[in-house]
């Protein structure tokens, strides 16, 4: 025997009282959240997320390090590297040769990283940032000079770096990067200030 | 005594008394009329985004001026509509559809010419007798012409858009109409002058009646697609209802025209409930006389502007079955209600 149909009657409610407390709960928390608002927005020119280390951000190649392995151009999903055929001059054998280098292209790029992942030498490395402004699209394909380069970063000049988390009370909770930013000038000069005693004590 | 002294001053009476302070000129064009109504709706545009924005945990209009809080986004968005091309598809009909958000926007704001601002004799802008029959009246005969818009524009979205509207003014324009008159069964008087200094002592209607308040309240926002209701021009279904097709300097109007209606009901909402200029007693002279119960009024229109604006921000929008089904089975026995507890009132001389 089948398991009998049967409909779900929803419990009947008063319709009135129904009425009054959605729309009365309804605006009583549009008034908590008017008179005490609790935002989740970042102001983005005026302060940008501080990204960790490791984050995926552009891809910078270092050509004395580079071994002409063509590993990520093959690894490469999107096919954004591509690698280039150039005459160098090998002080060894004092000749003429031609080495491959890779170049990429950031229409294609999906910054998954394999490229970075695959490369026996370490000769690319992600930078921790993101944004950056192309007038058009034939400047987003790279040259080998470009791609050697660190694009800067348009963030830093104008906004605060800030860290952030959510909270269910207080919305996004940001704290300023700036403190630790300036531990790290800290130890920076701390370091500049040994090496000179240093180069001082040698003279 | 100096002649062109002498004639400096006549030319300055005629401009302040006979000009400025001429009651249909004034009421028309200067405090309740064009321009209060142009800086309130700005403001209130600019209050509506931004109440929303803190209810839905953003910002709102920010960018443009951080300290005030983006406050002069709106005359922007103005300057950008003003310097749009208003562009005429061929397939309407030109007069109609040039002239309809025009004459919208005129008749939106003629039951100004109507009610009262005062209760010194000088001032009335007409003979105050009917004057609540005469500004109700008038003020039903906007909506005619956004129906008359969607008509014109002669394409699918603004036909559909004009349709609701049609919709939406059957069922508003009896409640709307009902809950006003209230105050005229309550009062025994359809002079406006007479209502509000009933209301000197504090018993405002709207305390007594506060269905007959509740009722009007929203009808209004029925009639001017406030939140709860924006059913005809609503922006996720119709491009922008009747008015898809317009552009530039003609499409700011009929956005404004909404506003413009909304403000217009507001003050009839004030004097018929809220005790109109009530606090105040005005005595004979220009300033304390006309000028300052005026902007009174206007200030308690601005706060009902503001609360029926804040609703857009908790609010999603109703069906139109469900707009209409609230209005016909709901709000008119409501209002029905509301007439009876005005006409007990009235009869056992609480008012």
């Amino acid at each position: 025997m089948p398991a009998k149909v049967s409909l779900k009657k929803n419990p009947k409610r008063n319709p009135l009282g129904k009425v009054f407390a959605g729309n009365i709960g309804a605006l009583a928390v549009g008034l908590k959240y008017f008179f005490d608002p609790n935002r989740i927005t970042l102001l983005y020119p005026h302060e940008y997320i501080k990204l960790n280390k490791g984050y995926r951000g552009f891809i910078v190649l270092i050509k004395e390090k580079c071994i002409s392995c063509s590993s990520c151009a093959r690894i490469c999903p999107a096919a954004a590297m591509r690698m280039l055929s150039i005459k160098v001059y090998n002080e060894k054998l004092k000749k003429y040769m031609i080495k491959k280098y890779p170049v990429i292209n950031y229409n294609r790029c999906i910054f998954c990283g394999l490229c970075v992942d695959v490369c026996p030498t370490e000769a690319l490395y992600h930078v921790p940032y993101h944004d950056i402004v192309y007038e058009n699209m034939n400047d987003m394909i790279l040259s080998l000079e470009d791609f050697q380069k660190e694009p800067e970063n348009i963030e830093f000049k104008e906004g605060i770096p800030v860290k952030y988390y959510f909270d269910e009370s207080r919305g996004l909770v940001k704290t300023p990067y700036m403190e630790e930013l300036e531990k790290q000038g800290e130890k920076e000069e701390k370091n500049q200030k040994v090496e000179g005693e240093g180069e001082k004590g040698a003279g | 005594m100096n002649p062109c002294y002498y004639a400096c001053y006549i030319v300055y009476k005629v401009i302040v008394y006979d000009i400025i302070f001429y009651p249909p000129v004034y009421q028309f064009l200067i405090i309740p009329g064009l321009i209060t109504a142009i800086i309130v709706a700005i403001f209130i545009l600019w209050f509506e985004r931004k109440a929303a924005a803190y209810v839905q945990m953003r910002y709102g209009p920010w960018e443009i001026a951080p300290r005030i809080g983006g406050a002069i986004q709106l005359l922007a968005d103005l300057t950008r509509y003003a310097m749009q091309e208003i562009i005429t598809p061929q397939t309407v009909d030109t007069l109609q559809y040039l002239l309809a958000p025009i004459v919208m926007v005129v008749l939106a704001l003629l039951p100004l010419e109507a009610v009262p601002l005062t209760s010194v004799k000088p001032y009335f802008p007409i003979p105050s007798g009917y004057s609540l029959l005469v500004a109700v009246a008038f003020a039903t005969l906007s909506p005619l012409f956004i129906t008359m818009m969607g008509w014109a524009s002669n394409n699918k979205f603004s036909i559909t858009g004009s349709v609701r509207e049609s919709f939406m003014i059957t069922s508003y324009e009896l409640i709307s109409v009902l809950g006003l008159l209230t105050a005229a069964a309550m009062t025994r008087s359809y002079d406006l002058v007479k209502i509000v200094n009933l209301q000197m002592s504090g018993k405002w209607l709207g305390l007594i009646n506060p269905i007959a308040l509740f009722v009007v309240f929203i009808a209004v926002l029925m009639s001017t697609s406030g939140f709860p209701f924006e059913i005809p021009e609503s922006e996720s279904e119709l491009v922008a209802g009747p008015f898809t097709e317009y552009s530039g300097l003609l499409y700011g109007l009929n956005m404004g025209g909404a506003y413009i209606r909304r403000w217009v009901f507001s003050i009839l909402i004030t004097l018929v409930f809220l005790g109109g200029w009530a606090p105040y007693r005005p005595t004979p002279g220009v300033i304390t006389g006309y000028f300052i119960p005026s902007l009174i009024v206007s200030l308690k229109a601005v706060v009902i502007m503001g609360i029926m604006s804040f609703l857009r921000s908790v609010y999603g929008r109703y069906r139109l079955d469900q707009a209409l089904g609230i209005a016909w089975e709901i709000l008119i026995p409501l209002a029905l209600l509301a007439f009876g507890i005005g006409l007990a009132e009235a009869y056992f001389g609480i008012i």
